[in-house]
């Protein structure tokens, strides 16, 4: 995927506290791809930074028809071990049942 | 003139535009809390987020909150706003234990979330947090909807379909809508304000499924979920 380590790295700086690495991290982006993808991906970053926060204190689960198709990358990437994974498994105990 | 004049990375006239709104209803009165006290909720959380490191002041420096709000209500807007990982259970039951109402924690909640976003999308393309305009005077609405029960969230939610009522078919379209769109139907001013957002920052609600679609300039979809999923692994959302 064109650009996708230059996305993963500005992801990863734009939530960080190093500014300096968000600097570097936002012109690779540019140079990669172009300056409309920075503010695109700015504006992903920053609508699941909000969603994020949404769903880790209100606690809500993953809606019961999602869990069965992302049974497997799910366990491959560990994702159960969140501890926000407990608001879902708490209600539909292995992840495909409501318990 | 234009919200991100100041920068050289361009914004999207809509975009400038639902800024521009969510900026000023986070000062205007909302369901339960005051102009004053929703202003002051965002100053407390762009506060935490200059000490925390995650966001760099603008010149003028850290804006003055209009009130001073209860240490215990501080807690937990800081907390939503730079320790997202540490939000739980214990944490929300927490927060309504030392005083706020259920319907006030989600209103704290919804208006932290879109600072947190506005200040994280300023800070991507290089420009400090927007000020925030003054606070708006008024009374705040007081309205609960009367449809909204305890389902699987630690706090109330309005459901899908006729459970829902008139309100839940309003914020709905009459559509079944996941629980990323429902947490905040407590107070569905936040939901809609939190909707707002979603579209104009991730994908219209109609093309959620469509792969094809491509809502931001020289991304594709798959290109847009690498910055998504990085991000909510980082802070660790299941969800």
């Amino acid at each position: 995927m064109p650009g996708s380590a230059q996305l993963l790295a500005f992801a990863e700086a734009v939530i960080s506290t190093d500014p300096a690495r968000l600097d570097a991290a936002r012109m690779a982006l540019a140079e990669k791809l172009s300056p409309a993808t920075v503010t695109g991906a700015s504006a992903i970053a920053a609508n699941f930074s909000k969603n994020d926060r949404i769903a880790n204190a209100i606690g809500i689960p993953v809606d019961q028809n999602d869990l069965e198709p992302t049974k497997a990358i799910r366990a491959q990437l560990g994702l159960n071990e969140f501890r926000s994974a407990q608001n879902t498994f708490r209600h539909f105990a292995d992840g495909t049942t409501d318990g | 003139m234009s919200l991100y004049a100041d920068t050289q990375y361009p914004v999207r006239d809509e975009v400038v535009a639902v800024h521009t709104r969510q900026l000023a209803g986070i000062v205007a009165p909302g369901t339960w809390g005051t102009g004053a006290q929703r202003r002051s909720v965002a100053v407390e959380a762009r506060k935490a987020g200059y000490e925390a490191g995650l966001l760099e002041p603008s010149s003028g420096g850290p804006e003055v909150p209009d009130i001073e709000l209860p240490e215990a209500t501080r807690r937990v807007i800081r907390t939503i706003a730079t320790s997202v990982h540490e939000l739980d259970q214990q944490f929300c039951e927490g927060a309504i234990a030392q005083g706020l109402s259920d319907a006030e924690y989600v209103e704290i909640v919804g208006v932290v979330s879109r600072i947190v976003d506005l200040d994280v999308f300023a800070r991507g393309i290089g420009a400090a947090p927007r000020p925030l305009p003054p606070a708006e005077p008024g009374a705040p609405s007081r309205e609960r909807p009367g449809t909204a029960v305890m389902e699987y969230a630690w706090v109330p939610t309005i459901p899908n379909g006729v459970d829902g009522g008139e309100i839940g078919a309003e914020l709905y379209h009459g559509q079944p809508m996941p629980y990323i769109v429902r947490a905040l139907s407590l107070v569905p001013d936040e939901l809609r304000a939190h909707v707002e957002l979603e579209v104009a920052h991730y994908t219209r609600l109609d093309k959620l499924a469509d792969y094809e679609y491509q809502h931001h300039e020289g991304l594709t979809r798959p290109q847009a979920e690498v910055v998504a999923g990085r991000v909510s692994a980082l802070n660790d959302c299941f969800y």
